[in-house]
């Protein structure tokens, strides 16, 4: 294959690395635009309920007058605007501008049947508002608000009159806001730009790497920049924009509420204030817009900074990627690994659909634990974005930073605090250094034994020593855990035959611990067993023959012939089974429960509870990142020392 | 006795002994489930307690006979609870997932054991390190691209590609150990004839490493055959359920039906340990030649 000149190469890299980070950066801005033209439809839409909360506070909400207010409110809302108003008492609808309740319909009247989710989301919005005022704080959203699929926006607000909720309202208002257009004129300009100045200045430069390089970097980040800046204009001026229109439409409102108000010459006082419509869900002022109608200068500053801000960061990402495809393709990275693939195409086409899966279902996920892992994700924040709950490593500062599992107590005592890391950890190696001692010892005797020549019933011993691996281990654990119960378990009945009173097995550390540890034996000795088995069968039996002519003894043949031998059988089969007990979910999470308080609990079941029982995801992915590190390191130091004893 | 001991042979009634205590530690939990199974009601207890038990009532107590054999509580688990559709759920994934996994791992393994490519190596031990991530860090992601992203929850289709790909890792890992011991002048013998790879493969690999395949196949059948925790998370309809799942609702949370339960719990077993006998004389050559070798 004829190897490509440099400058192809780079010239190539700049139009692939420059067309993805435009690409990227256009994206990007698009939907920063479509999100601000969101928010904007969705401020407004507030103000409208909001205006007609306050309406329906200052009219009276049981009056007949609600039907006149409502009808001159919709005169200043979008057209195909519809609004319902629901009084809770009596789940009553008292008026309502939906064309359907006219005639038979007329409000006002009780709901039907066939209504039953306005009412639920009456129901909904009472208990968040009650909710939100026992706790004093706003964790409930008081709005409700949904864009439907015909790109309305369905909102429904309280309407509260002396302190009480009375009703609330369900509209439905057409969004208005255009939706940005962006047609990307500008990025094809600077893609066309940056080939051109490159290509000029290759056909200057000639083949010379590095300065080619540098030349194409530089085109690259100076059409990025360029483009960057031209978002960042665009953001600030939409946002000014947005927060204008905005208060435009406060003040209309408040204008029209005030004529209405006037002509049903109800008392206003205290004086509307429009700029307080502008609300979040939980119905506290936005403070974007002033008393006098105009965007709040400080607020909006604060806004486009914090734009600029993300919009810089968004860059260095775009940035590094498109630096990377720029460098990869021109030193050549690209036609190499274009030329392997090919070369080996029958090796990856083997492998590849294993790979998709993988990467899909094993590798990703696990990238997005850790990546949670970073945040402080929970149950009550799913919904929000995870560069809006980022900490950085606050979780695994908490996990690994706090060293307090001894508590002093107030008589002088001392407390151990099981949710500890360190307890838990602590824990979690006895649990595996035993148990694991416990197969390998087992399962070794046993293969010796069942090696011996001639023994009788050997094949029926074999098979019925290996059917606790055949058996699923969650019903061998629940198995276990019912026979260790205090009042009917077998354990306690066998003990009583010897007059020994029941024992309330869950309720102190060391006896928890002494229902996991037979029942994990139970089932992990047959592997160690079988590979043991394996080994010892391919001795050849000449080596003892010739052990015993010189006069060795039995455990001198041991320590001579049969542990060596089956040493490279033996060694990953206890680093795997070291593995698999560090790890041993069900075991653990059965049988014990991690009763009494926690204790018995090793890292994989506890981590497994602060992510469902106590919905800390973000904390549980950090203590999970943590458990992968603590056998990564296993690994490698086992690898470490068995290669260098093999060595030897 | 004595002519055995001189050859260095250990007397055999020690041996007996120990092997005996063994094999009752290994029956008797086996013995209760099915004790409990065919007592026909749903206590805990092999036998009722007289108030002021002797010795011989314990003994009774701890003995692993019913006091009366009746079939109820299979009876019941069968035709009053959703099981059977549970068990059928159960055999479908699983049988799935084998097929899934075993040929995506048998196709994977084959490169790496016969191919020199850029990748290999770090392929392999990306495969070993993947056996070391932590399921509580993969569980909320795997709901989130199976259930929101793919659509499939409730759905077998994905619990299925869940387990099939998850076994891989360790399928290839022993798949190419035992390729590995394969000589490769077989194949190369038959490429001179004109055979294709597709060919050598079904013809003279596959029949090869039965023993590691078969082990394979197993392993990836009792993975899917076992698992309760992402079936539990994925599956939200009760008859969707995975038989492990529907077992873990009879003595989970408020419900102690013990009875149900052993008797569910055998169903479920029978099949995966006559499976597992009926393979068992592969486990030595295909566990030692394969995965478990470095």
């Amino acid at each position: 294959m004829k190897a490509a000149s440099h400058r192809i190469r780079f010239l190539a890299g700049v139009a692939l690395g420059t067309a993805v980070g435009l690409s990227l950066s256009w994206v990007l801005l698009r939907a920063t635009r479509r999100d601000l033209a969101g928010e904007r439809d969705r401020r407004e839409a507030i103000i409208s309920v909001q205006a007609l909360a306050d309406l329906l506070q200052k009219v009276g909400f049981s009056s007949t007058r609600v039907g006149q207010a409502v009808s001159a409110w919709q005169a200043q809302t979008p057209a195909g605007t519809v609004a319902r108003i629901v009084a809770i008492a009596g789940a009553q609808l008292v008026a309502s501008t939906d064309p359907a309740d006219r005639g038979a319909r007329e409000t006002p009247r009780r709901l039907s049947r066939e209504e039953k989710p306005l009412y639920d989301q009456g129901q909904r919005i009472r208990a968040a508002v009650a909710t939100n005022r026992d706790e004093g704080g706003a964790r409930k959203a008081e709005i409700e608000i949904d864009e439907l699929a015909s790109g309305s926006l369905a909102l429904a607000a309280p309407v509260e009159s002396g302190g009480t909720l009375s009703g609330f309202l369900a509209v439905q208002i057409p969004r208005t806001a255009q939706e940005p257009g962006g047609n990307g004129g500008l990025a094809a300009l600077l893609l066309a730009a940056a080939i051109a100045v490159f290509a000029a200045f290759a056909w200057f430069v000639g083949e010379r790497r590095l300065p080619l390089a540098a030349g194409a970097t530089v085109c690259l980040a100076g059409a990025l920049l360029v483009h960057a800046n031209a978002a960042v204009r665009t953001v600030r001026e939409e946002l000014r924009a947005a927060d204008e229109a905005v208060a435009a439409y406060a003040t209309a409102q408040g204008r029209q509420a005030g004529e209405v108000l006037a002509s049903l010459q109800v008392p206003v006082d205290p004086p509307l204030a429009p700029a307080s419509w502008d609300t979040d869900e939980v119905r506290r002022p936005r403070r974007l817009i002033g008393e006098d109608g105009h965007p709040n200068e400080v607020a909006l500053a604060g806004r486009v900074a914090r734009a600029s801000f993300e919009a810089t960061r968004a860059l260095f990402g775009v940035a590094a990627v498109s630096l990377l495809l720029l460098l990869v393709s021109g030193f050549g990275g690209f036609s190499r690994a274009g030329h392997e693939l090919v070369e080996h195409r029958q090796a990856y086409l083997y492998i590849a659909p294993a790979m998709i899966g993988l990467l899909i279902l094993v590798f990703f996920p696990f990238f997005y634990g850790i990546t949670l892992s970073f945040t402080d994700s929970n149950l009550y924040n799913t919904n929000r974005s995870i560069a809006e709950t980022w900490i950085g490593l606050r979780n695994y500062g908490d996990v690994l930073g706090d060293f307090g599992f001894i508590q002093r107590t107030q008589g002088g005592g001392f407390v151990i605090n099981y949710l500890n890391f360190y307890w838990t950890l602590l824990f979690t190696i006895l649990w595996t250094v035993s148990n694991v001692s416990f197969g390998v010892v087992v399962g070794l005797a046993l293969a010796l034994i069942l090696n011996t020549r001639d023994l009788a019933l050997r094949p029926v011993y074999r098979v019925l020593l290996i059917l606790p691996w055949a058996m699923p281990n969650y019903i061998t654990s629940l198995i276990w855990k019912g026979m260790f119960h205090q009042q009917f378990g077998v354990v306690n009945q066998f003990l009583g035959i010897f007059g020994i009173s029941p024992i309330a097995w869950f309720e102190t550390v060391g006896t928890s611990f002494f229902t996991a540890f037979p029942t994990n034996g139970w089932l992990s000795f047959p592997f160690m067993m079988v590979v043991s088995l394996g080994a010892l069968q391919s001795i050849p039996a000449e080596l003892y023959e010739a052990a015993r002519v010189d006069g060795a003894t039995r455990w001198q043949q041991f320590k001579a012939i049969t542990l060596p031998s089956i040493r490279p059988a033996l060694v990953p089969a206890i680093i795997i089974s070291v593995v698999w007990t560090f790890n041993m979910f069900n075991v653990v999470y059965l049988v014990t429960a991690g009763e009494p308080g926690g204790s018995t609990e090793i890292l994989i079941t506890q981590a497994y509870k602060f992510a469902f029982q106590r919905y800390r995801y973000g904390y549980a992915a950090a203590y999970s990142t943590v458990i992968f590190f603590i056998l990564l390191v296993y690994g490698v130091i086992q690898n470490r020392v068995s290669k260098a004893t093999e060595a030897a | 006795m004595a002519k055995r001991s001189l050859s260095g042979e250990p007397a055999h009634a020690p041996l007996h002994a120990i092997v005996i205590v063994m094999t009752l530690y290994t029956l008797y939990p086996i013995l209760w489930v099915f004790c409990i199974a065919f007592s026909g009601r749903q206590s805990l207890a092999i036998a009722d307690l007289p108030p002021a038990p002797g010795v011989l009532d314990r003994l009774r107590a701890v003995m692993p006979w019913p006091q009366q054999f009746s079939a109820a509580n299979f009876v019941s688990v069968l035709t009053d609870q959703p099981f059977a559709r549970w068990m059928l759920n159960s055999a479908i994934v699983s049988a799935a997932t084998t097929v899934l996994g075993v040929s995506l791992a048998c196709s994977a393994a084959y490169a790496f054991s016969r191919f020199k490519f850029p990748g290999r190596q770090p392929g392999m031990l990306l495969l070993l390190v993947s056996q070391m991530f932590p399921g509580t860090l993969t569980l909320i992601p795997l709901y989130i691209i199976v259930v929101q992203w793919l659509g499939l929850g409730s759905s077998m289709l994905g619990l299925v590609l869940v387990y099939g790909t998850t076994s891989i890792p360790f399928s290839v890992w022993m798949l190419k150990g035992y390729f590995d011991t394969i000589p490769k002048e077989l194949e190369e013998a038959a490429m001179m004839e004109g055979a294709s790879a597709g060919k050598i493969f079904w013809r003279i690999v596959m029949p090869l490493a039965t023993p590691a395949i078969a082990i394979t196949a197993l392993f990836s059948f009792m993975t899917a055959w076992n698992e309760f925790i992402i079936a539990a998370t994925l599956m939200d309809k009760e008859l969707n359920y995975t038989a492990p799942v529907g077992l873990r609702f009879f003595v989970g949370g408020f419900q102690q039906q013990w009875g149900y339960f052993a008797a569910g719990s055998i169903l479920v077993s029978v099949p995966v340990v006559l499976l597992f006998l009926y393979l068992q004389k592969y486990l030595v050559s295909g566990l030692t030649a394969g995965g478990v070798k470095g």
